[in-house]
């Protein structure tokens, strides 16, 4: 049967030419789909060859590694007796063995060494980073620092990020206004760990948004940062037009409490986003602003549905009691039920005698569905 | 030209022109899909080279303790799972992540599974405001537990809704966050896969608003219109956890499933995620988001009506209303897609159970093309109506009826001795070739993403499935597909049946 498959598609080839075109098309498609299949399976086999090679060489050249860090760093007998991280000196038989100058071996040694110094902080730590300058591994990262492709750029900054090696700032900082996000992103949390003087200076400067996904680490980096200067956030509310610049400021300042951002933080309120206005309100809560309180129930009547409902939250935070009527209100008359639960909520915030008689007398009054919402708002096992 | 048209229809009777004109359709029809499965190839492999490289550096950890992460509602209906309940509950309690709920739906269980669930969870009924946002049967009761260790669990019991869609609209009306993951919860999920799905949606640019019209002098009111682009749903690949080695609801070692069935359908997964949901997330035109694992907006979800529980094609069928939502109020939002597997389903073993689940699906999809005829075709839903609704009508609803009438047409051709064999065998060697060639590229692709089985024979051994597939599983899936458009057409009723799952826990001690 094959043989005379064989013969059929000989014929076909001798006669292509004179063949219709459909016939023609299906049979270069026929050698286009052979010929990919075959490549496909090569390319399985060969990927997978590829990782088992790459595992091998792992598994050859980290334990020489970690023996090398172990031996030159973690039982650096001058570390122990005190002698201060710059005058230690290494061993230089050990560091000029000719493995050390393959690349790929380069490549593994600054892995590891950050991996190690995610774990080791202090003289450790700066012992180290010494060990990656002394083997001028930096020559390495900055050479990728150079290159067009933006994934070893990234991989550059996180190298030299990660052993605190300063980058100028006429080369990082027109990075973070860069068009490609993740090298942006890379770039900024470089730019706060490492600059000494000014680590926000590029809020200034920043045209392009700084993403929801890089606010997590950009706020990790800033929130856990030693010795960083941490700046009164409002001069960028007052001032930034970059509106995602602004929204994180917003959580920066709730999270510092900077209680005297708030003058800058109220002026968002005539914001015409609401999206953002809410996230203002939802600060002037976080920061307890009883100067706010009075404006956020003024301009309540008005404002859509997320607002409001954030307004009612910010009033349980805030909790001055002033407002106790106006959440009762809320609670016992919208018809949105959101808006209840959020009211139910404010008032029980306020943890006080008026509030506990107010939730005690509506509970009396009021009708099944607003009960229930109490006792849901009540309840310590339902946290949402 | 001309004469060329006047021999083509002056050759022979009616029926001489008409099959001339049938083969040829069929021809353009096949070159054109099998094209497209080739640009679908071209599309996923830049697709997912683009995830590989931008997520390389991307610390995923950043999230698992941050404040800023986004809340989560995890939901699992949950019928007649008593089995395996308590070990899936566990599993999905284990998520890595700072801020989620666990919510199990037991949709009106005849057996012991609200049992199991509150006497292992210490769960007591609570007073929930409950309100019902999206349309399903009565929820009775609401519970929570006493046990700090589960305080993220809620379990809400309701009355059968004879559907999944109708069990998930209960337990979005539960949900506290803003946004939900739908799965079933016999499926094993990957401990990092919330996180892998919440990227997508924190990676969209933050709201951009602009104004239309004046503000309205009495109330300060204005028109708005969000210029961004809002991701409105994320999911990720399936795979069969049929052969997998399982302990206490976490996947051990990958394996391809041993039986043929469930083997078919890995190959076919993957091929359906890797390449073809990939290859459309390039060009955001994802079609749909598996119901096995999807993460979704609520508050778009609920606008467009959360599920609709008499839908046969459920999870499409929301997708496709919450695009319609956005398009009709002219707002941007795309559909993401993420090559990594992160769901784990028992797929079904018998002829019996993979029938009814095939024809089902065929059923689904007949039934939303016939309700949202409107979007097809219609340049007023962008992507969704000229390229998803286009492509899904012309390739994957009418593909079965056009194969099964040329199936019948060339039995025709050969009874009646009007068949011309070499290119007959030429054709049938083209679309055989090409389509081992496509499932081969779609593993590769796979591979490229995620190395899942550990030994090559299991990838090689997976891979030669394609060169049986075209005998025995596509005709399987041409014979249940045809079954469901008749039962469509028909009205028949449909039994929803039981899904016999084997249990993960029992899988194990098997093994052992």
């Amino acid at each position: 049967m094959w043989r005379d498959l064989v013969d059929l598609l000989w014929q076909a080839y001798e006669q292509f030419g004179f063949l219709p075109l459909f016939i023609q098309v299906a049979f270069s498609l026929i050698i286009v789909a052979i010929l990919a299949t075959i490549t496909a399976y090569s390319s399985i086999l060969y990927k997978r060859y590829q990782a088992y090679v790459h595992e091998k060489r792992l598994n050859f050249i980290t334990p020489k590694l970690e023996d090398l860090i172990t031996e030159q760093v973690l039982l650096n007998e001058k570390l122990s007796m005190g002698v201060p991280v710059d005058e230690i000196e290494f061993d230089p038989v050990p560091l000029s063995d000719k493995i050390y100058k393959k690349i790929w071996v380069r490549q593994v040694m600054i892995d590891v060494l950050i991996q190690y110094r995610k774990n080791f902080r202090g003289d450790v730590g700066e012992l180290l980073r010494k060990l990656y300058i002394d083997m001028e591994l930096t020559k390495d990262s900055f050479e990728k620092m150079k290159t067009m492709r933006w994934e070893r750029k990234i991989k550059a900054v996180i190298e030299l990020t990660q052993m605190n090696i300063p980058i100028s700032d006429v080369t990082i900082l027109p990075l973070t206004n860069s068009p490609n996000p993740l090298l942006r992103a890379v770039a900024r949390n470089a730019y706060i760990q490492l600059s000494k003087n000014e680590p926000f200076k590029f809020f200034d400067i920043a045209t392009e948004p700084l993403l929801p996904w890089d606010q997590l680490e950009m706020f990790r980096i800033i929130t856990t940062t030693k010795d960083i200067m941490i700046p009164n956030f409002s001069r960028w509310i007052s001032y930034s037009t970059n509106k995602s610049i602004v929204a994180f400021c917003l959580k920066l300042i709730a999270h510092y409490d900077q209680k005297t951002a708030i003058p800058a933080v109220m002026d968002l309120l005539n914001n015409k986003d609401h999206y953002f206005r809410a996230e203002a309100i939802n600060c002037l809560g976080k920061l307890s602003a009883e100067i706010a309180e009075v404006r956020l129930v003024k301009i309540y009547e008005h404002q859509p549905l997320n607002c409001q409902i954030e307004i009612l939250r910010a009033t349980g935070m805030i909790a001055s009691g002033k407002y106790l009527d106006f959440l009762k209100h809320e609670l016992m008359y919208s018809t949105n039920f959101d808006i209840r639960m959020a009211a139910t909520r404010a008032i029980i915030n306020h943890d006080s005698d008026e509030s506990a008689a107010i939730i005690k007398e509506v509970m009396n009054t009021t009708y099944e569905e607003n009960r229930i919402i109490i006792k849901h708002c009540l309840n310590p096992l339902i946290r949402n | 030209m001309m004469d060329s048209i006047y021999r083509f229809f002056a050759g022979g009777t009616f029926w001489d022109i008409l099959g001339t004109f049938y083969q040829s359709a069929v021809f353009v029809y096949g070159f054109t899909l099998l094209m497209a499965y080739a640009l679908l190839a071209a599309m996923s492999l830049t697709s997912i080279r683009n995830y590989m490289k931008k997520n390389a550096s991307v610390n995923y950890d950043v999230i698992v303790e941050s404040p800023l992460a986004p809340g989560i509602s995890v939901i699992a209906p949950a019928f007649n799972e008593g089995v395996t309940i308590i070990q899936n509950v566990r599993s999905l309690l284990t998520l890595n992540y700072p801020k989620f709920e666990v919510i199990i739906i037991n949709d009106g269980s005849t057996d012991d599974t609200l049992d199991k669930l509150i006497e292992e969870f210490q769960m007591i009924q609570v007073d929930y405001a409950y309100r019902q946002k999206l349309n399903c049967e009565m929820v009775t009761r609401i519970f929570k537990s006493t046990n700090h260790a589960y305080d993220k669990l809620i379990v809400v019991d309701k009355v059968n809704g004879k559907s999944k869609a109708d069990a998930s609209n209960a337990g979005i009306n539960v949900s506290a966050y803003d946004y939900f993951l739908c799965t079933d919860v016999d499926c094993i999920l990957d401990k990092d896969t919330l996180i892998k799905l919440i990227k997508p949606f924190m990676d969209q640019e933050t709201v951009k608003i602009k104004e239309l019209g004046e503000h309205c002098p009495e109330c300060g009111y204005v028109m708005t219109q969000e210029l961004h682009r809002r991701v409105i749903a994320t999911g990720a690949t399936l795979r069969m956890v049929n052969s997998c080695e399982v302990d206490e609801g976490l996947i051990t070692r990958v394996k391809p499933p041993v039986r043929y069935l469930p083997r078919f359908q890995e190959m076919e997964y993957i091929r359906a995620f890797v390449l073809g949901k990939m290859g459309w997330d390039l060009i955001n035109c994802v079609p749909n988001v598996s119901g096995g694992l999807g993460l979704f907006d609520k508050e778009i979800a609920v606008m467009a009506g959360g599920y609709d529980p008499k839908s046969f094609g459920e999870d499409m069928d929301l997708i496709t209303r919450m695009g319609a939502f956005m398009k009709d109020n002219r707002k941007r939002y795309s559909i993401r897609y993420v090559p990594l597997t992160l769901c784990w389903t028992e797929g079904p073993t018998t002829m019996k159970v993979f029938g009814r689940q095939r024809s089902r699906w065929a059923r689904g999809m007949a039934q939303i093309m016939s309700i949202h005829r409107r979007i097809i075709a219609n340049p007023r839903y962008g992507n969704l109506g000229m390229i998803v609704f286009v492509y899904h009508f012309l390739f994957e609803l009418l593909a079965p009826i056009v194969e099964f009438t040329g199936v019948l047409f060339y039995i025709y051709l050969i009874i009646t001795g009007q068949i011309n064999w070499p290119f007959a065998i030429i054709l049938i060697v083209f679309v055989y070739t090409y389509s081992v060639m496509i499932t081969t590229l779609a593993l590769l692709w796979d591979q490229i993403t995620f190395k899942y089985y550990k030994s090559w024979k299991e990838t090689i051994g997976l891979c030669l499935m394609a060169f049986l597939e075209p005998f025995i599983y596509h005709p399987l899936i041409v014979f249940f597909s045809m079954k469901g458009y008749f039962n469509f057409v028909t009205g028949r009723k449909h039994t929803w049946g039981d899904m016999q799952r084997q249990g993960f826990g029992n899988q194990q001690k098997k093994k052992r």
